[in-house]
């Protein structure tokens, strides 16, 4: 009923929009602009509403169509549940032209590196980045960890003797598997499958250690102590935090913002989306919002985008296999 | 916190406070409908409101959606919500009998009273509470659903062997889809589809409301035995004597939904149980008795301002409504947290004065219109049977856009059917299939956490006491009866 009731409400807002206004510039070159898209676009979500993943497909679509940097409106559609696979199968049972892509992470990637969907990278054609964030590595305030060096050494010294809280076949699991490996230690693992798990274990003291988007570590403020950041470089709200590089292991971990495509859709209509979502996120409210939730606003074009997540693929694969 | 009631009163807020209480009773009351999908729908709409009014808009929708679910539980034993699972237990008997009018009062009583009582908890002393909830880790989150799970074998003394067989019988069938304690696909025979499970909507309102559908269609007129509510909505001045049992009620569905992850459902159940084995006449339970109704709303009602506890003090969501809430937040640059109070204090205060206002909203809505509500039992039974049809399947697509939960749904309804022929309880199988997901993940993040180490639980004095009371619970009957008989033996000798 969501998705169906807020597309007919788009499409009928849509509908009185384009008798409202006049039609579009005409002319050599727009014949490909003016076809595509034809109508509203579903944007499938897979997850439910509410996370970040959802909101920036939103506040994206809300955006585009405030400024009509499309002709036709984006309509959100949340499909969670098996590890992604529900909105890939949505998103093959939907049109192949544009009229259907999917806003993801790179969660996407731990699915098929952990073999989980019937679906690979193939099936895919990566539209681009807009923008992602990378999360930090949390103790509780009043551990006796004061560096990650501290708990490297613990760790060494006296293996699996620390609890760290993951979601099994999850990011922070994939993220913290990748610096164990790197650094040579281990930790027990407990269930955590959301981020409110992990905050709630950690804070009350039933886990040691757990991983959180930086912003979520910012809105705490008290209460835990962060040991290392995944990103490239130093988050400007977290000065003192080392990068896991700068601490000598070469692990780090983006999460973008990853829209996508069926594999077969037209190069020219992708370019077309890309070309509304890059706008976008060069819009100073988005950037607002990207700034205030410890989000790097930035536009990595479709092809740098998918060489990159095989990259990434490539080293998860490796990690699933240490895990399995 | 005075001043927040102050901007809450701003026309505008309290406008869309009312508006929100009574979408969220409406959905609430639709079988198929949940207050979350509700929110979600209106969560676009809430990018372009100041934060205030988007707030009190949501907690409006939020309470409302909760308490809706009395009415449809009591009036077509179908839950609106999962929340109101346990309503159906005495209030659909009761309604049976020609009493709707009386439990739909009630439940509405209690329901506010609930909401009151948790808001008491929740503007009073949230920090501690918060605190207290935050030592619970897994072991004691297993050892207290592993309570909820032996409270239903109690709940279905009747028959125990088919209350257990369906309580068993639900667990089963939650145990296809991801297993989320090694990541990996279980028991979903290489679809894709399964991978998600079966969704915990679907198989209530299968269970419930389309059973209920079929059932109907295959009885000629034979439903229409349902006395019609005409008078006024009673409560008379002995209810007084309820007073205890709801604060019972209450007090135990704060505290229940201050445990993120433990829903309305469960705080339903456990105050149910609780209530059924404090009775002198336990026996009445499950046919129309007054407490029964009075334990299940208030705890569920209540349960709302508990869960709201860790929202505002730590950020952490206790369902998925919540995390709904997190995410309007978010939108307006808003971070639940300990710091909102500092950052944004009209936000944090206005939730909690919101959730007072819209409970007594809640009141006034349903009180002033439950009477032509409860007319719908008088209309064609096709009729409206074909509606509530319409709302399951549309509402079982909605949750996850997946046409696989409305063919899940079905199959419920026909599980359910052949349940119900088979005179096997419908309440424990569903209650089955929503607990044993909580406590299989909770124990086996006990066994991780602990290496595998079972005697860990003598560590944890909660997770121990939750574990002696479970064992009371299945002992105190037996331990009942030989009592009894030792002192009637007593009595013996000495006359």
């Amino acid at each position: 009923m969501i998705g169906i009731s807020r597309r007919t409400i788009l499409a009928t807002v849509a509908g009185a929009l384009s008798l409202a206004m006049p039609v579009g510039p005409i002319g050599a070159g727009a014949a490909a602009a003016q076809d595509f898209p034809a109508k509203p676009i579903e944007v499938i979500v897979p997850f439910k509403p509410g996370g970040r993943t959802d909101v920036v497909a939103r506040l994206m679509g809300e955006k585009i169509q405030e400024n009509g940097w499309l002709s036709q409106p984006m309509a959100v559609v949340n499909a969670d549940g098996g590890a992604g696979a529900n909105a890939v199968n949505r998103m093959q049972r939907g049109d192949d032209d544009g009229h259907t892509i999917v806003h993801w992470h790179h969660q996407a990637l731990i699915a098929m590196a952990m073999e989980l969907g019937d679906f690979s990278l193939d099936d895919f054609k990566s539209i681009g980045y807009t923008g992602g964030g990378s999360p930090v590595w949390v103790v509780n305030a009043d551990s006796e960890f004061q560096t990650m060096e501290d708990l490297v050494a613990h760790l060494k010294a006296d293996p699996r003797s620390l609890v760290e809280a993951v979601g099994i076949g999850t990011i922070p699991h994939f993220v913290g598997a990748m610096l164990a490996k790197e650094a040579g230690f281990e930790t027990r693992y407990v269930t955590a499958n959301s981020g409110a798990d992990r905050l709630r274990l950690i804070l009350g003291g039933n886990a040691d250690i757990a991983l959180f988007a930086a912003s979520e570590y910012l809105a705490q403020g008290e209460g835990l102590r962060p040991l290392v950041y995944f990103g490239r470089e130093r988050l400007p709200d977290l000065p003192d935090v080392p990068t896991a590089i700068e601490l000598g292991y070469d692990v780090s971990w983006a999460n973008p913002n990853w829209w996508l495509a069926p594999a077969s859709t037209p190069d020219e209509n992708v370019a077309i989306l890309a070309d509304a979502l890059e706008k976008a996120i060069n819009d100073p409210e988005i950037i607002e919002y990207f700034e205030s939730n410890t989000l790097q606003p930035y536009w990595t074009p479709g092809a740098e985008a998918m060489e990159d997540a095989t990259k990434q693929l490539n080293a998860l694969k490796a990690i699933a296999e240490t895990i399995n | 916190m005075v001043d927040a009631f102050f901007l809450l009163f701003e026309w505008q807020n309290l406008l869309f406070l009312f508006i929100g209480t009574a979408l969220g009773i409406v959905v609430g009351a639709i079988p198929g409908l949940t207050a979350s999908m509700l929110i979600a729908l209106t969560l676009p709409l809430t990018f372009h409101m100041d934060p205030v009014s988007a707030v009190t808009l949501l907690i409006g929708e939020y309470v409302g959606g909760i308490s809706g679910g009395l009415i449809t539980a009591i009036l077509l034993r179908m839950p609106g919500t999962p929340a109101s699972i346990v309503t159906t237990f005495d209030g659909y008997p009761m309604a049976m009998q020609g009493k709707a009018e009386r439990a739909l009062a009630l439940g509405i009583m209690a329901s506010v009273v609930g909401g009151i009582i948790s808001w008491g908890f929740l503007a009073g002393m949230s920090p501690a509470l918060a605190r207290f909830a935050l030592q619970f880790g897994p072991w004691e989150y297993f050892t207290l659903v592993l309570m909820a799970l032996v409270m239903l074998a109690v709940l279905s003394q009747g028959s125990l062997t088919k209350g257990l067989l369906a309580a068993t019988l639900g667990m089963a069938f939650a145990l296809p889809g991801i297993d989320s304690s090694i990541g990996q696909a279980r028991l979903t025979f290489g679809s894709s589809t399964m991978l998600s499970g079966f969704g915990l909507l679907p198989v209530l309102i299968g269970a419930f409301a389309i059973s209920q559908i079929l059932r109907d269609a295959a009885t000629p007129q034979s439903s229409t035995t349902m006395a019609i509510p005409k008078k006024r909505l009673p409560i008379y001045r002995s209810d007084v004597r309820y007073a205890g049992k709801l604060l019972r009620g209450s007090v135990i569905g704060t505290w229940i939904g201050l445990l993120p992850g433990i829903g309305a459902n469960i705080a339903a159940l456990m105050s149910y149980s609780t209530e059924k084995q404090l009775s002198p006449e336990p026996e009445k339970f499950g046919t129309g008795h007054e407490p029964g109704v009075i334990a299940a709303e208030s705890a569920n009602n209540a349960s709302i301002g508990g869960a709201l506890i860790p929202l505002i003090t730590m950020g952490i969501p206790g369902s998925v409504t919540e995390a709904i809430l997190i995410g309007a937040l978010t939108i307006h640059n808003l971070q639940p947290g300990p710091l909102l109070f500092q950052n944004a204090p009209e936000i944090a205060y206005g939730i909690i004065a919101a959730y007072l206002v819209a409970n007594v909203l809640m009141l006034m809505l349903m009180w002033g219109t439950v009477r032509y509500i409860a007319q719908i039992v008088r209309l064609p039974r096709s009729g409206l049977m074909a509606v509530i049809l319409v709302f399951c399947v549309t509402g079982s697509y909605a949750v996850n856009s997946s046409f696989a939960d409305v063919w899940v749904m079905v199959a419920f309804g026909v599980i359910g059917l052949g349940l119900e022929f088979c005179r096997v309880p419908l309440g424990p199988f569903v209650i089955g299939f929503v607990l044993s997901p909580i406590a299989e993940e909770q124990l086996r993040a006990s066994l991780m956490m602990s290496d595998g180490d079972v005697t860990e639980i003598l560590s944890r004095p909660y997770a121990l006491l939750f574990l002696a009371l479970a064992i009371l619970t299945v002992a105190w009957p037996y331990v009942f009866a030989r009592m009894r008989k030792g002192e009637n033996a007593a009595k013996g000798e000495s006359s």
